[in-house]
């Protein structure tokens, strides 16, 4: 191992990772610490100053246009002129230091960047959670009881709960069923599993467009109705309903869409996973007379366990974030309320920030477990590989 | 090998810094954009002979401000040019630039609440400042639309363009048919309905369904009857909580509504189904052949969402929501004009704007069915038939200082856009058994610490 890294000192972040072994003195170590650290701000920091002064020198005296311009010039152009800078800088650096140095100098940029948009504003949505409706008076732990007292929020979470029950388990079977089912097909496999997977394609708020036709109803004898279940249920001679007004079955229709929007998401990770089950442990199992049914339970899902426990936790994420449906179908009314529709209704229409930022707080920590299940699983499966 | 591995980690970062960059180029202004506000409101800077004006109205809506503007302001002097540009997405846009410190000139604002949220923060010259005499302004549009943008004795609204929301729509030919007269009062207008349900039809189509904002046209409902049922006092009243919801008087009010939507055979679908129309659809019937029910309320939007292919005045027209017990009024809405800059152009942009000549504009430029809030300008003005016929009572309650704002508008958020609709949802769903239970709990998410904020 070692060979290789003097035979390629400069081979990137792996040719850093080849620690120098002999100790160094306390006070190279705080040069090498320092110096990490300039690396890694040297870049954000200089294309802020940069960006920021040609902002305040260039506004309001030529046009809009051509500030941005210059601003991707500088993105562009600046941006890649400075890495070679502190790279050229690091390469005068003896060489053990600049080597530790280096993948500093690299990543250090993009940590950074990150930290100030994802970190920071995490930490800002805890505080403001224990703020008033303005985001100023702090008021202790009152916008997490609103959390768990507001009868609204109450019928959130409980929905919430039953879509994280509902949805996965109907998207993980049917698209397993599915996957199975369509790995015994010759010819037309790849057309029904397309079929299948289209609504994958389509945005959320495009679905609900389209199942607020399904749904659609006009009260009897206002004309025509163009929903298509209140059309077949006229047509048979019945009166039509409002489907998204049918407490509590409104929310399972919702939920239908999501699970026809997801499905397809299951089907084809399972399917790949399903394709590679050794054959011949199915050969022997059926060489032993076990029929297809015990093949399935037996073999198959075992084998792909971690799969499906991926796909079931992805989906849980996606559930717990689900918001575009229930805002473009019912706004939340009738009781089918969900926690990021809440999160979004307190921020947005009512403005009020405190409550807003405590249900993001209450929607990230749910989110976490499973977040961590998820990347588990995950990683025992590359493992595997 | 070197140089790609270095291509790279440039490129990776560069997304990143580029995504930075334009937000950062937003936080350095914010530190001066706050301070920004304050001191214009001070010192008065130089002309620029420009003034950038934005606004929610888009479109066509926006081509007819631009309209107005050139022929009543840019072409009467040439010290200035005033530029109109319209956004659908203008209330979160001018926050942003607000922050950034790079405010347009002048907002046109499509609901007064923003208007007071901002000069609360400071970000706004007062029209004292600007050198405006208020007593004039008043004689030109009434103290009540001024009010709207009072804050703290100082008055940060210029009313805008408004419209007639107190507006009962109907089919002249169906009605002939039937020998129904148009109702002038709350009685006859009881004793139509009656009449209409004796003939085996429903008088009413209401539908309140408008997804996230579900509820929204049964308000407007509401805020009719509670101005002629309390009049004006009690109707600010209940705008600013002195007055809440479950109170004898919003009470009264809310079983008058009850009286319409619970009275067996009056709506058309019955109560039940009421939030489930939307409310776009909710007139259709009307205009059918035999139509199942006759009138319908809702703004005078509305007639852009009616069936294609129908003539104004001779397919479909309006009568003025009915005076209750004498007591008459006019529900509008609209928009209050704020600025952010004080320079000398800008005052005189105003003054020309808002004159009569200007003003009367609007009823010839098209594309609009917005009516001036200036109450000098007549229904002559106006082109359009129906919207000509929606000025007269709107000027008329504006002289008479009985028009009044859109309260669920005025009111906190969580209460206007939120518990209001829901509680007029549970109402019409669930029966007028349920009334004392909807107004107490209209009333439970009513904001604590904004029940004086609200009034101003």
């Amino acid at each position: 191992m070692a060979d290789v890294e003097v035979q390629k000192p400069e081979a990137g972040p792996t040719g850093g990772a080849a620690y120098p072994k002999e100790r160094r003195g306390f006070g190279s170590s705080v040069l090498v610490v320092v110096l990490s650290l300039v690396a890694a701000l040297a870049v954000p920091v200089l294309t802020y100053v940069l960006l920021n002064g040609t902002f305040n020198a260039m506004s309001g005296r030529v046009s809009a246009v051509l500030v941005g311009v210059v601003a991707i010039i500088i993105g562009v152009v600046g941006v890649f002129a400075m890495y070679t800078l502190v790279d050229l800088g690091i390469k005068r650096l003896p060489d053990n230091i600049g080597r530790t140095v280096q993948p500093y100098a690299w990543a250090g940029p993009a940590v950074v960047v990150l930290g100030i948009y994802l970190v920071y504003p995490a930490i800002n949505t805890v505080q403001l959670s224990f703020a008033d409706a303005t985001g100023e008076g702090f008021v202790g732990w009152d916008n997490y009881r609103y959390v768990f007292s507001d009868p609204a929020m109450l019928r959130s979470l409980r929905n919430t709960l039953f879509w994280i029950f509902v949805v996965p388990a109907a998207a993980v079977s049917i698209g397993l069923g599915f996957a199975v089912l369509a790995d015994k097909l010759r010819r037309t496999e790849s057309i029904a599993k397309s079929m299948i997977f289209l609504p994958m394609a389509i945005s959320f708020v495009g679905a609900g467009i389209v199942w607020r036709f399904v749904y659609s109803f006009r009260v009897e004898g206002s004309g025509e109705q163009i929903g298509i279940l209140n059309a077949i249920k006229v047509g048979l001679g019945g009166a039509p309903v409002d489907w998204l007004a049918v407490v509590p079955w409104n929310n399972l229709l919702l939920m239908v869409i999501m699970i026809w929007l997801q499905t397809g998401f299951a089907m084809v990770i399972l399917s790949g996973a399903i394709k590679g089950v050794p054959e011949d442990m199915l050969e022997a199992a059926r060489l032993d007379g076990a029929t297809e049914i015990q093949i399935f339970w037996r073999i198959i899902v075992p084998t792909i366990m971690s799969s499906i426990v991926v796909v079931f936790t992805t989906m849980i994420i996606g559930v717990l974030k689900v918001f575009d449906i229930v805002w473009v179908m019912t706004g939340g009314q009738d009781g089918t309320e969900v926690i990021a529709e809440r999160m979004i209704r307190n921020m947005f229409t009512f403005r009020n920030f405190g409550r807003g930022a405590a249900v993001a707080v209450f929607m990230f920590l749910a989110v976490i477990p499973v977040m961590y299940i998820n990347v588990r699983r995950f990683r025992e499966e590359e493992a595997t590989r | 090998m070197r140089l790609s591995g270095r291509v790279v980690a440039a490129l990776a970062t560069l997304a990143l810094l580029m995504a930075g960059c334009s937000v950062n180029v937003y936080e350095a202004g914010s530190g001066t954009g706050g301070g920004g506000g304050g001191e214009g409101a001070a010192a008065q800077e130089e002309n620029t002979g420009q003034v950038d004006i934005a606004g929610a109205a888009s479109g066509e809506e926006g081509v007819a401000i631009q309209a107005v503007i050139d022929q009543g302001v840019n072409d009467a002097q040439d010290e200035f040019v005033a530029t109109y540009t319209g956004s659908d997405s203008f209330e979160q846009n001018v926050v942003i630039q607000i922050e950034g410190g790079t405010p347009p000139d002048i907002g046109f604002y499509p609901q007064p609440g923003a208007v007071v949220e901002q000069a609360q923060q400071g970000n706004l010259v007062s029209l004292e400042d600007l050198g405006f005499d208020i007593a004039a302004l008043e004689e030109q549009f009434g103290s009540y639309l001024l009010s709207l943008g009072e804050v703290d004795g100082q008055h940060y609204g210029f009313p805008d363009t408004i419209n007639n929301k107190s507006a009962i729509w109907y089919n002249p030919k169906a009605f002939d048919a039937a020998g129904y007269e148009i109702p002038e009062t709350w009685d006859e207008l009881i004793a139509l309905s009656d009449q209409i349900v004796a003939d085996g039809k429903n008088p009413w189509c209401i539908g309140t369904g408008s997804e996230a904002a579900t509820g929204w046209p049964a308000t407007d409902w509401m805020e009719d009857i509670v101005l002629r049922t309390g009049g004006t006092e009690v109707y600010d009243g209940w705008v600013d909580h002195s007055v809440p919801f479950a109170s004898p008087e919003i009470t009264t009010a809310a079983e008058t509504f009850g009286q319409i939507i619970f009275t067996p055979d009056y709506v058309f679908g019955g109560p039940e189904n009421i939030s489930g129309t939307d409310f776009r659809d909710a007139p259709d019937p009307m205009f059918q052949d035999d139509p199942p029910c006759y009138m319908h309320r809702q703004a005078t939007f509305i007639v852009a969402f009616f069936p294609e292919g129908l003539t104004p005045v001779e397919d479909y027209n309006f009568f003025p929501f009915p005076p209750i017990d004498g007591q008459d009024g006019v529900l509008m809405a609209g928009g209050l004009a704020a600025v952010f800059k004080n320079r000398p152009e800008i005052k005189d942009f105003l003054e020309l704007y808002s004159q009569e000549e200007t003003q009367c504009l609007y009823g010839s430029v098209g594309a609009t069915t917005t009516i001036s809030a200036n109450r000098n300008v007549g229904p002559d003005c106006y082109d359009d038939p129906l919207i000509a016929s929606a000025v007269e009572p709107l000027v008329e309650a504006l002289q008479n200082d009985v028009a009044r704002f859109d309260a669920s508008d005025l009111m906190p958020p969580a209460v206007g856009s939120g518990e209001f609709w829901n509680g007029m949802n549970n109402y019409t769903n669930n029966g007028p058994d349920n009334l004392e239970n909807v107004l107490t709990s209209i009333d439970a998410a009513w904001p604590a610490s904004s029940s004086d904020g609200a009034s101003e």
